[in-house]
């Protein structure tokens, strides 16, 4: 612990915890059982030990995940929590506002998701194509777009949609899809 | 109908190359034999209600008044609309440079429709009474749906049970279709971005095609 810069030893177990403890309280995977984890990581330390320090980080994280942390309210928040009874060591501290600082957004997002239970939109595809002839008109030459939107909801098959646009359709569309820019873009300039 | 053996009876001497290809439609045969006793009066009624027919208006109204007021039975009627509706259809589907007046009427002469009514048939065709929406209307068109009407609304999430502080902006999508169905999505703002973009590009492309003179076919 006294040598020059790599981090301390056991920042490592550390680390490996907090990810397995996000992986399974947002990411929503089945995650890692205790008891491996403790072979895995903390071979040394007794069970109750063990379950007491993913306990504590674990409720650690949630209310650093739950009101998305910035960093300086990552850095209040952590000292606070060294100098409580039964708090956090400072080199925990740093293992945890690392920890984060990488994995904030991916766990924000994840969290969102989480609130979100309409069909969303995952992606799209489209094509452009000219048509040149119908049954009914044997010269058109206009070009048509087709569009494919892929709506699901996570962890379910999802849906896809196939739409023709014409050039009108499609700036009239895109004139939408610019009011909403511009609602949105007011909304964040106010907050 | 019943004419299905009408079919095939070719013109003769003439070849049967006209507009309507070498077998003349049961329904405009049948017409062309019918149109003979029709007053002037009721064929412009009849061309009128096909005419609106094609543009995909709702004629059944004006087909009832006809109906009601003509001395013509439920079947002639039947064959007269028909077969002016194709006859127009399989018309106005060749492009004007190239089908010449005087081809339609001596194939509509050869069909023996009255030369009064071939005046007015190619009226229709080539002239001021030619149906205005020529691609939009020309009625059952092979298409995917389309969007009719596209709503929307910003949602701001303010807190939610697993974020106290979510403040994150998203879109809510509902589209209604052509074929009646309506569709309600969430877009996240990543998303609505691309989506964006991709419509601008797609618009983008649609114009650079557009200019692309290759790709203009004419005769």
């Amino acid at each position: 612990m006294a040598a020059p810069e790599p981090p301390p030893e056991g920042s490592r177990p550390l680390s490996a915890l907090l990810g397995a403890i996000a992986q399974a309280a947002f990411q929503g995977s089945a995650g890692v059982p205790e008891e491996l984890l403790r072979a895995q990581l903390y071979p040394e330390a007794p069970p109750e030990e063990f379950r007491a320090l993913r306990a504590k980080m674990g409720g650690l994280l949630q209310s650093i995940a739950s009101a998305d942390m910035d960093l300086n309210q990552l850095e209040a928040f952590l000292t606070a929590q060294t100098k409580k009874q039964g708090g956090i060591t400072s080199d925990q501290a740093a293992v945890i506002a690392k920890f984060w600082k990488n994995h904030r957004t991916q766990i924000h997002e994840s969290l969102i998701s989480q609130s979100r239970w309409d069909n969303v939109l995952k992606n799209m595809n489209w094509r452009v194509d000219l048509k040149s002839q119908l049954r009914y008109i044997d010269q058109i030459n206009t070009p048509v777009a087709i569009v494919e939107m892929e709506l699901g909801k996570n962890g379910q098959e999802s849906e896809f949609l196939c739409l023709e646009f014409d050039e009108a359709k499609l700036s009239q569309m895109l004139k939408k899809l610019s009011e909403i820019e511009e609602s949105m873009t007011s909304l964040t300039q106010t907050t | 109908m019943a004419a299905g053996a009408a079919q095939g009876l070719g013109e003769g001497g003439g070849g049967g190359r006209g507009f309507l290809g070498p077998r003349v439609p049961a329904e405009v045969e049948a017409m062309a034999r019918g149109v003979q006793d029709v007053g002037k009066e009721i064929f412009r009624r009849l061309l009128k209600v096909t005419v609106n027919a094609l543009e995909g208006k709702d004629c059944r109204e004006s087909v009832r008044l006809i109906a009601e007021s003509a001395n013509l039975s439920e079947e002639q009627l039947a064959f007269l609309i028909s077969g002016m509706y194709t006859l127009l259809r399989e018309a106005l589907r060749l492009p004007l440079s190239t089908f010449k007046q005087e081809v339609f009427k001596e194939d509509l002469k050869e069909l023996r429709i009255p030369e009064d009514f071939i005046v007015d048939f190619s009226s229709v065709v080539f002239g001021n009474r030619r149906p205005t929406s020529e691609g939009a209307a020309l009625v059952p068109r092979s298409r995917l749906p389309s969007i009719q009407d596209f709503k929307w609304r910003v949602d701001v999430a303010i807190s939610t049970s697993s974020l106290a502080r979510a403040l994150q902006p998203s879109i809510l999508m509902m589209m209604k279709l052509s074929d009646g169905t309506a569709h309600r999505f969430e877009v996240p703002v990543a998303k609505f971005q691309e989506l964006r973009y991709n419509v601008a590009l797609i618009l983008k492309e649609m114009n650079d095609l557009e200019k692309r003179s290759i790709l203009k076919i004419q005769d």
